[in-house]
């Protein structure tokens, strides 16, 4: 009861007008994301992980002395609630930074009106955009673990080293357009590595039976299915199929659920394979943001804060480098000139330059559940691709 | 056969949604916009009651059904009593608000984290075979049965006890039944309660094959489709409404595309819309305006 009164406090003290930022007394950054609506479980955790660790950064004296002051937004990943938000945080908030952690659908409005205020847009947790890929767009910055076109040529590496007899592949995506375009990229990638692609399921979301997508899906015959799209299609095409009996392997993009899910699926044959390391790991770090979970008595599963911890990271070190007073332009150069040391969060540092907003190399872990150990285990370790 | 047991499957799970619709548009002649909603909410009763009584799967299912049951009677008690007497629109536009405000009181209590309150209840969800080619899981063929006993039970309620009887007579002429003794509100708030019940039971059998998100209210509001094609006050014709959507859906995505599964419900509705605008078992009423 204390906890629910205290969630709608926060709710109630987001909804109020923050305060006019003219005289800033801290480094104000404005997040626009999905807390509610049918796609929060994808963004909300990824929201409390950045808040937390903001958190820890205020608790420590803030930044260069200044704390980091977060206006958060709910959008419900709504691309017009994104595109009112972002107009608020540019004329009334002045902030340095706009955040978004939300559907791909919200990013037009906001590239739009962060582009006329000259005031950098960063994308945590939420997937990167192509223009933050070399030659990168000049206001656009992505710390976001799965990026199209690497999570594909990742994925057909996993399955050419894994796949002992010929292989015939099946595709299963959500229909939204990311997640379709992925899958015709990793299509054709497929046909020009020799595997037979042989069926591809767009599922429309919310579904209330994944089980007739599943049965098309089987009936082609695959002996692995890829799939790239948001958890909950990821996992629940997968359950429809083994369901109907399909018994192929099942490789997917290790989203923020994908801990959790594995112990609680207990399949052999789900491989899930991502850019961040898993708590299962026990690194420092883990248990850092462990601590940092309990002590704010979150509620939020810990794997699943790792994404807006590592987004945390990132912008307290980007704030830092700006020194203060700071300026979107001075903000603007420190990101164009950042490397964060992740502490094994990640395969590698998040290194951005002016040409290249979202990271130097790519580095992916592949994991399964062991039936024989009853545990999670590492089936691949860091495997880097090299952004140019 | 596995596109037999398919169809079967989703047309249970729409047919017993749409029976909320029904019964309290029947009963009361309000389209309840909440309806997604209240299934949903329903749904997190149970993983509470799971939650709450870990390890007593039968005490949390009876507990969080009695709780649908309640929550509905409470609706009307608290809500839709007042719109009494009002325009419908009035009462349409009370279950929107009620709607609303539910979505955003589950997400500030239960967080938007995905839920599975099977694993709660210590059950699991097996795969039977039917016949030599077709399966269907544990859970979605309790539903398939559930549904069945539902519309059973529905139909020997309104057929052969009082309470039923009422119940037909208040949806047929209220003042008339008014006039006879019969206490509307009682009336009401048990069509209410019996909604929300089966609306419930759907979210909660739904949350237990998959998973209790934030996405189930948009699954609630694809049921309304099979209602209306059926015929907004016709229990058989929502059955047959559920059939006809889920067939064409399940068929269209294996022959055709499965993108067309989303607008196909709608596609059937404006279809039935243009024929027959009270659907095909539905009472054809004086129609002021279209």
């Amino acid at each position: 009861m204390i906890r629910t009164t205290k969630m709608m406090l926060v709710a109630a003290a987001m909804a109020l007008p923050a305060a006019p930022a003219a005289a800033q007394d801290a480094y104000v950054v404005g997040l626009s994301g999905a807390l509610t609506g049918p796609n929060a479980n994808v963004y909300a955790p990824v929201i409390d992980g950045l808040k937390l660790y903001a958190d820890q950064v205020n608790g420590r004296g803030g930044v260069n002395g200044k704390p980091i002051r977060l206006l958060i937004q709910d959008n419900q990943g709504e691309p017009s609630k994104a595109a009112a938000d972002v107009k608020r945080f540019l004329s009334q908030d002045n902030v340095l930074a706009v955040i978004n952690v939300s559907l791909s659908s919200t990013y037009a409005p906001m590239v739009v009106e962060t582009r006329r205020a000259r005031v950098p847009l960063f994308y945590a947790g939420a997937v990167c955009p192509k223009e933050v890929y070399p030659p990168a767009d000049e206001l656009q910055f992505c710390s976001t673990a799965f990026a199209p076109g690497f999570d594909s040529q990742m994925a057909f590496r996993i399955i050419r080293e894994l796949a002992k007899e010929p292989v015939r592949i099946g595709f299963a995506a959500m229909a939204i357009p990311i997640a379709r375009a992925e899958m015709d990229y990793a299509e054709g990638l497929a046909k020009s590595l020799g595997m037979t692609p042989v069926e591809k399921q767009i599922t429309p979301p919310p579904t209330p039976d994944y089980t007739p997508f599943a049965t098309k899906l089987k009936d082609a015959n695959p002996n692995w299915v890829f799939s790239w799209s948001p958890w909950l299609s990821q996992v629940k095409t997968f359950e429809a199929l083994r369901r109907i009996g399909w018994a192929g392997r099942y490789l997917t993009i290790a989203h923020l659920q994908a801990e959790d899910e594995l112990a609680r699926l207990k399949d052999g044959e789900l491989y899930v394979f991502g850019a961040n390391s898993l708590f299962q790991d026990a690194l420092p770090v883990h248990r850092e943001i462990r601590d940092a979970a309990q002590k704010a008595g979150l509620n939020t599963p810990v794997p699943q804060l790792a994404e807006g911890w590592i987004a945390g990271m990132v912008l307290e070190q980007a704030l830092r480098n700006a020194g203060w007073p700071a300026t979107p332009e001075k903000l603007v150069a420190s990101m164009n000139n950042l490397k964060v040391d992740l502490k094994g969060l990640r395969g590698g540092p998040i290194e951005w330059t002016k040409t290249n907003h979202f990271r130097g190399t790519q580095s992916y872990r592949v994991y399964r559940w062991d039936p024989a150990k009853q545990a999670i285990v590492r089936v691949k370790d860091w495997t880097s691709f090299e952004v140019k | 056969m596995q596109l037999a047991v398919n169809i079967v499957v989703l047309a249970s799970i729409y047919a017993l949604i749409s029976c909320g619709y029904v019964l309290i548009y029947r009963v009361s002649r309000v389209l309840s916009l909440a309806h997604g909603e209240l299934m949903m909410l329903g749904a997190y009763g149970l993983y509470a009651t799971a939650s709450l009584f870990s390890g007593h799967p039968l005490l949390a299912i009876g507990v969080s059904a009695a709780l649908a049951l309640a929550v509905g009677g409470l609706v009307y008690a608290l809500l839709m009593r007042r719109m009494t007497g009002e325009a419908v629109l009035a009462a349409v536009l009370a279950t929107i608000a009620l709607g609303i405000f539910l979505r955003g009181a589950m997400a500030l209590v239960w967080s938007a984290q995905e839920q599975h309150p099977l694993e709660l209840l210590g059950l699991s969800n097996p795969a039977v075979a039917v016949g030599p080619t077709a399966r269907i899981s544990l859970v979605a063929l309790t539903l398939v049965v559930v549904t069945a006993a539902v519309y059973v039970g529905l139909f020997a309620f309104l057929r052969y006890t009082v309470w039923g009887i009422r119940m037909r007579a208040a949806g047929q002429n209220p003042l008339l039944a008014a006039q006879r003794g019969i206490g509307l509100h009682g009336i009401y708030a048990l069509a209410w309660g019996l909604a929300t019940f089966t609306g419930g039971l759907a979210g909660m059998l739904i949350a237990c094959d998959s998973a209790l998100d934030q996405t189930m209210l948009i699954i609630g509001l694809k049921a309304f489709p099979a209602a209306l094609v059926g015929g907004l006050d016709s229990l058989a014709g929502a059955i047959l409404g559920a059939l006809i959507v889920a067939a064409a859906e399940v068929l269209l995505i294996n022959y055709v595309d499965p993108l067309l599964s989303d607008v196909v419900p709608f596609f059937v509705l404006l279809a039935m819309l243009v024929v027959r605008p009270w659907g095909l078992f539905g009472t054809k009423e004086e129609l002021d305006r279209v």
